[in-house]
Order: structure tokens, then C-alpha cells, then sequence
């Protein structure tokens, strides 16, 4: 095969061969795009110890891989020195290159896997190093080389030591996206039953509790997750243990809870997410919500609360979609939650952008089957700080256009509220935008508000709101053209077409 | 150059740790610390879950319970032979076996666990590890495949952790206090003690016949007959 295409390159024409070495370049191209989207989704986490922290890894790659096999033959003999020498080896273990260097040394992970199962306590911490560092590794064949030791990792997870636990943890999650293979493994040794029974074990103890988070989220976060993963997931007591942990502690801080967040959406915005609901996670998130709401609009800017309100929202959000209309006020709660996604907009408005729009797009879900809720936003006053909103760009105008359509949609009484609060002036504005998507929006909520009471008509009428429909008429889209024609044809038929603020008859 | 400065610089190191130093306070355990945390990192590894009639460490309390309904119930043995008794040790799965070797293929097949799971050993294997335990403790061939038994758990009943060539007499005082242990707890540990106990004093006394040993001190070109060929053999593939 290879002779014939390299005497089809000799002989090709000039053309061909160009066209081949195009081809090549996009299929590069295209690996490499993977390639660096694989990265970033991949993320994995390194514990480090305090003095490893303080130290650099300054030794150059060739003595570092030399290091590795020193020590290596060092380690086989039994010793005094035997610690010393994995504190040495984890150290240098942190080089890429060393890490590559270590897994082709024949017996090299059996030996590891000797020092973590053996009688010597500190040896198996050092080992675990270890293993720990080369779970790190970029290079994607260093995983499945780590692969004996995990039924001693899964087995070390109903183990009392903290520290171990954890790095255990952190080793299995940094193993888990770099291969199916390897996924594949850990699933059959039963990493779903250890992580549950380990997070319920050690509760409270928020370390391991993060570190089961992460290890839970690389589960889930993988591409057949949904066949799989997810329903294993769901049978088990791990949701009721996610849920009960998502309080974040004061002292601790907010990891435990930002990685059971994470866990959560994943499994809420699965096919399975009504599971969810039977476990309470609506009430309990939307809960949780609030509390941090009313924390952000007192002023608390702690570092890090915008990693948990994105999961959260991403929660209540998904699980609103399913949520059965009928039992919405008994999962949603305290109606107040209003309140504190107001807040949250408004804090998010100019500094996260896009999570002030997924703020947004949770109250549209509020709203979209609930008079209650509408009837809230109205009589807290939020509506006018919604209404300011609209002018905003990057999709948050739209979704609070939506929401207050939603509310126009519930009752009439709504509609002149609204109103009266000044949303018809708006839409005068919002008509004029060169977004679509808002003009389409406008018209529909305009349509709601002017066949609600006659006096809303007059009253866009006297804002001069004809000429702008008449401007619409001339719209490039047709079907915004035939909306502005009706509703001049249907509801501001009484008015002859030139009429201004000034001379309007009275009614 | 940087290898040795490595090496005398640990060295170094060692005199300036001993400040404050407290051991073990299990019977047995010869080892030292000079943090707390390394303390309870050792205690919970290996003295949390022991089983009290042989000394066994395992690491977790579920392994521990169906070490002591495998090994030492005399019940179980009783009504494994007419049901499945032998529990999978994967959490959450539950199926049961007939024997251990049933259970065994059953966690090679479905449940990717190596063949050489060293919290999985077979009953029989005991009296034969028990034997091997002291020979192989200071060898350099631990890396074996199968030699690899030996290096398990159980080498914390006598918390021997250094090759010291004493070894035969340091064992005798080890045996006589556990011995005394094993003797005055009430559990059914009646005919286990004993068994241990005869191991022990077996062991103890091979020092002066000659049985097999693979220390380092054994000059290359001795052979001593069908085990010791893995000995050799790991030997040679060590050199790089």
C-alpha cells in the first residue's frame, strides 16, 4: 500500500498532490482543533503537599528521567530508605516526561502497586504520591498503565485515613477522562457503589466529600454518561447524600458544594433528571438559591459564590422544564426566590453577562406556568427593574422580554399593571431594534397588552406607537410584516393612520 | 553528582527529625513517628481492622467481617457446603458463590480485578504464606509475580519492617505476646490460636534446620531446588 501511494506521489500531476497535501493540513487541523477542545474539557486536579507546593520542579527533563530510573532501581531493594526514595520519585514523577520514562520500566507499576497494598503505612501514602502524579500526566497512555492499582484505590475508599482518601480520590478522577478503557474498568470495580458508600461514610468530612464530587463529576461528565453512568447513579443513595451536602460549610467553604452542584446538573439535565425531582432537589436547590441571593444582594462578595449559583441555576432551571405544573408550588417552595434571582441579575448584569442570562432564563421558567410566582414579581416591585433591563444585549433582553410576556400572558389584570409600570414605553424602544428576535417578541407581548383593556390601546396610541408599526410594515421579514398589519388592522382600527399625540379623539 | 547530593542530603536530614518521637503503642508494632498525623495514617492502615483471632490487618470493615465469616466461623463452613455463602467483595454487587473460587473468576470476569488480589486469599494458602512470610521479608525479588503473596497485609502482625538478620529470635518474643493476646480473647478463636501458635513455634525453630531461605546473603550460585528457581529468575531480570 505505501509504495504504490509513494509512486503515485512521484508521479502524480502538480494539482494532486497539492489537493493531497491540502487534505492533510485540514485533517491536522481538524485533529489538533480536537485535540485542544479534548484538553479543555479534560480538567484534572493536582493535591500537592506544602513543601512540594513551595518547591519548583527546576531539574531539566533528561535528569529528571534519569532520576526516575535510579530510583526505580533503588526501590526494589527493601530499606530503611525505601520512603525516602517514593518521596523522591514522586517528586520527580510531577515531570511529564519522567512520568513516560517510569511506565515503560518493565515491573515498574507492579512495584507501586507492591508499596501501596504493603505493611508499611507511609509507603503506601508515598506510593499513592505516586500514582497520584502520574494520573496527572497529559499523555493519555499513562493512564491505562495506572490501571492495576485501582481495585487497591476503590478498595483503600471505605479506609479512615483523610489524607489517603483523598488523594486516592483525586487519582481515580484524574483517571477517569482519559480513556473509555479505563472508564470502562472502573465502572465494573464498582466506582459507583465506593464513591456512595464513601460519601456517606465520611459526611463530614468535607475533603473527602470534594474530593468524591470531583471523582463523580469526571464520571459523569463523559460522552455515553447517559447509557450508563447516569441511571447507576441515580439507583444509588449518591443524589440524597449530593443533596445533603450542598449547604456549603462557612468554615470549610464552598468546594463540597460547588462539586455536588456540578454532580447535580449533570445528572438534571440528563433524560433521567425526574428522577431528581423524587429526591426533593428542586425544593432544595431553589432553597439554596435564595439563601445565597439575599447573601449576594447584602453585599457578600465572597470569592467563588458565582461557582455555585451557576450549577444551581443550571439545576433549577432543567428541573423547572420537567416539573409537572401541578406540584410546582410545592417543589419550588418559598415564592420569594424572585427576589433573590432579581438580585442576582442585577449583580451579575455587567461583570458575568452570561450568567446574569441563565439568571434569566430560571425566572423564565418560573414564570412560564406559574400566576403565583408572576403575581410575586409584581407585588414586590421587581418588574420595573426587569423592564430596565431590556435595552441590555447578549441575549438578556430577550429573556426578560419572555418573562414578561409570561406575565402578560397570565391575567389581564397583569397587563395593565404592567402597563402602568411603563412597559409600553419600552416596547416603543424595543420595536425599533435591529435584533429580530426582539422585534418578534415585542409584537407578541404588544398583541397580549393591547387585548387586555381598551385603555392600554389608547394609551400606546397616544405614545405614538402607530408609526412605529407602520415602520414595520416595510420590515424584511414577512411575517413581521403580517403582525404589524393586523394589529393596526384589528386593535388601532379606530384610529385614522396619521394620527399623532396630539390629536387623538377621545374615547 | 546530583544523585549522591540527593542521597547524603536525606542523610542529613535524618538526625534533625528525632525532636519528639513516639511509637506505636500496639503490641507488636515497632514503628515510630514524629507527627501525629503520620500516627493516625498508620493506625488507620494498618491496626483499624484486624482480626483478633489472627492478627490479619484489612482495610476495610467490610473485608474484615467476611474474613472473620470465612476464615473463622465455623458456622459458615457449615452452611457453605449446602448454599452460596461466599460474598463478592465488590460493594454494591451482592451475588454470592459456592466457593471462594467461584467467587474469584467471578471478580476476574465481570469485575476486571487482577488474579493476584491480595485481599483475596484462599484459606488454604495460609499455613503455606505463613511459612514463606519470614524467608522472603528481605529479599530484593518481592516484584515477582507470584512471590508477590508474601507481601501482604499480614506482615504487620509482627510489625518486623526492617531486615534485620535477627529475625528468627525478634519473631519468638513477637509470638509469645500475641500468643498471650489471641489466648485471652474469648471469641472462637479456640483451635485458630493453637493452629497460629504451632505455625509460629515451626517457624521459630527452622532457624536451625535448613529450610529455603532467599536473603541476601545466600551466595548466587546455591541452589535449593524447585522454589527457588522464581528466585533466581526475578533476580537476573532485575539487572538493567
Amino acid at each position: 500500500m505505501w509504495r504504490l501511494n509513494k509512486v503515485r506521489h512521484k508521479a502524480g500531476r502538480q494539482g494532486d498532490s497539492l489537493e493531497e497535501l491540502r487534505l492533510k493540513r485540514r485533517e491536522h487541523e481538524k485533529a489538533l482543533r480536537q485535540a485542544r477542545r479534548d484538553r479543555q474539557l479534560v480538567s484534572k486536579r493536582l493535591l500537592l503537599t506544602e513543601d512540594e507546593e513551595q518547591s519548583e520542579v527546576t531539574m531539566d527533563t533528561t535528569s529528571g528521567e534519569q532520576d526516575v530510573v535510579s530510583l526505580f532501581h533503588k526501590l526494589q531493594h527493601s530499606g530503611p530508605e525505601r520512603e525516602a526514595h517514593l518521596k523522591a520519585l514522586s517528586k520527580a514523577l510531577r515531570d511529564p516526561s519522567a512520568q513516560l520514562t517510569f511506565i515503560k520500566q518493565e515491573n515498574s507499576m507492579h512495584l507501586l502497586v507492591g508499596l501501596l497494598t504493603g505493611s508499611d503505612a507511609q509507603c503506601r501514602l508515598q506510593a499513592v504520591q505516586c500514582l497520584h502524579k502520574l494520573s496527572h500526566s497529559p499523555h493519555t497512555n499513562v493512564a491505562p498503565a495506572c490501571l492495576p492499582a485501582t481495585p487497591y484505590l476503590l478498595t483503600y475508599l471505605s479506609g479512615q485515613s483523610t489524607k489517603f482518601t483523598e488523594l486516592c480520590l483525586y487519582t481515580l478522577g484524574n483517571l477517569c477522562p482519559d480513556s473509555d478503557a479505563v472508564k470502562e474498568k472502573l465502572l465494573a470495580q464498582g466506582i459507583i457503589p465506593a464513591l456512595a458508600s464513601c460519601i456517606e461514610n465520611q459526611r463530614y468530612n468535607l475533603a473527602v466529600v470534594e474530593a468524591v464530587g470531583f471523582t463523580l463529576s469526571q464520571l459523569l461528565q463523559a460522552k455515553d454518561a447517559a447509557e450508563k453512568i447516569i441511571p447507576m447513579v441515580l439507583a444509588s443513595s449518591l443524589p440524597s447524600s449530593l443533596l445533603s451536602v450542598l449547604t456549603p460549610d462557612p468554615k470549610f467553604g464552598l468546594a463540597p458544594a460547588i462539586e455536588c452542584a456540578w454532580c447535580l446538573h449533570y445528572l438534571a439535565c440528563s433524560e433521567y433528571s425526574r428522577e431528581l425531582l423524587a429526591h426533593g432537589a428542586l425544593l432544595q436547590c431553589s432553597s439554596l438559591l435564595l439563601s445565597l441571593g439575599g447573601a449576594v444582594a447584602e453585599g457578600n462578595r465572597e470569592e467563588g459564590l458565582e461557582l455555585l449559583v451557576c450549577p444551581l441555576l443550571r439545576c433549577v432551571g432543567n428541573l423547572l422544564s420537567i416539573c409537572p405544573v401541578d406540584s410546582l408550588s410545592s417543589q419550588v417552595g418559598d415564592v420569594r426566590l424572585v427576589v433573590s434571582l432579581c438580585a442576582l441579575l442585577q449583580t451579575y448584569i455587567h461583570t458575568q453577562p452570561a450568567l446574569a442570562r441563565e439568571t434569566a432564563w430560571v425566572l423564565n421558567n418560573l414564570t412560564a406556568h406559574s400566576s403565583a410566582v408572576c403575581s410575586a414579581l409584581l407585588t414586590l416591585s421587581l418588574v420595573p427593574g426587569l423592564i430596565q433591563l431590556l435595552p441590555f444585549s447578549q441575549g438578556i433582553n430577550t429573556m426578560v422580554l419572555r418573562v414578561l410576556a409570561n406575565i402578560a400572558h397570565k391575567k389581564k389584570e397583569f397587563c395593565v399593571q404592567l402597563a402602568r409600570l411603563g412597559l409600553l414605553s419600552t416596547l416603543c424602544a424595543t420595536l425599533k431594534m435591529a435584533d429580530q428576535e426582539m422585534v418578534t417578541l415585542s409584537l407578541e407581548v404588544l398583541f397580549v397588552l393591547l387585548v387586555s383593556r381598551p385603555q392600554v390601546a389608547d394609551e400606546f396610541v397616544r405614545q405614538g406607537g402607530v408609526s412605529l408599526l407602520e415602520a414595520i410594515q416595510y420590515n424584511s421579514e414577512g411575517e413581521m410584516r403580517q403582525r404589524a398589519a393586523y394589529l393596526l388592522e384589528h386593535h388601532l382600527l379606530s384610529y385614522p393612520s396619521d394620527c399623532t399625540a396630539d390629536n387623538i379623539p377621545c374615547s | 553528582m546530583y544523585l549522591q547530593d540527593l542521597y547524603t542530603s536525606e542523610v542529613d536530614d535524618k538526625p534533625t527529625l528525632s525532636v519528639s518521637e513516639f511509637a506505636c503503642h500496639i503490641s507488636g508494632c515497632s514503628a515510630v513517628f514524629s507527627a501525629l498525623e503520620e500516627y493516625e495514617h498508620h493506625y488507620n492502615s494498618l491496626h483499624r481492622h484486624v482480626c483478633c483471632s489472627c492478627r490479619r490487618s484489612l482495610p476495610s470493615a467490610r473485608l474484615l467481617d467476611i474474613h472473620i465469616q470465612e476464615w473463622h466461623d465455623s458456622l459458615f463452613t457449615i452452611l457453605a457446603q449446602r448454599q452460596d455463602m461466599y460474598q463478592c467483595l465488590v460493594e454494591g454487587c451482592g451475588q454470592k458463590f459456592r466457593t471462594s473460587k467461584h467467587r474469584k473468576d467471578h471478580l476476574i470476569r465481570i469485575h476486571k480485578y487482577p488474579p493476584d488480589f491480595r485481599f483475596d486469599k484462599t484459606k488454604k494458602d495460609k499455613g503455606i504464606r505463613e511459612t514463606k512470610r519470614l524467608q522472603q521479608k528481605d529479599t530484593n525479588m518481592e516484584v515477582v509475580d507470584d512471590v508477590c503473596e508474601s507481601e501482604g497485609v499480614c506482615e504487620v502482625m509482627c510489625g518486623v519492617l526492617s531486615d534485620q538478620p535477627e529475625q528468627g529470635e525478634s519473631m519468638e518474643t513477637h509470638v509469645s505476646e500475641e500468643e498471650a493476646a489471641c489466648m485471652a480473647k474469648p471469641a472462637a478463636t479456640e483451635e485458630h490460636a493453637g493452629l497460629s501458635a504451632a505455625v509460629h513455634g515451626n517457624e521459630c525453630s527452622s532457624t536451625e534446620t535448613l529450610k529455603p531461605r532467599y536473603s541476601y546473603r545466600v551466595p548466587s550460585t546455591v541452589c535449593f531446588g524447585h522454589g527457588s528457581i522464581r528466585g533466581f529468575r526475578g533476580r537476573r531480570g532485575r539487572r538493567k
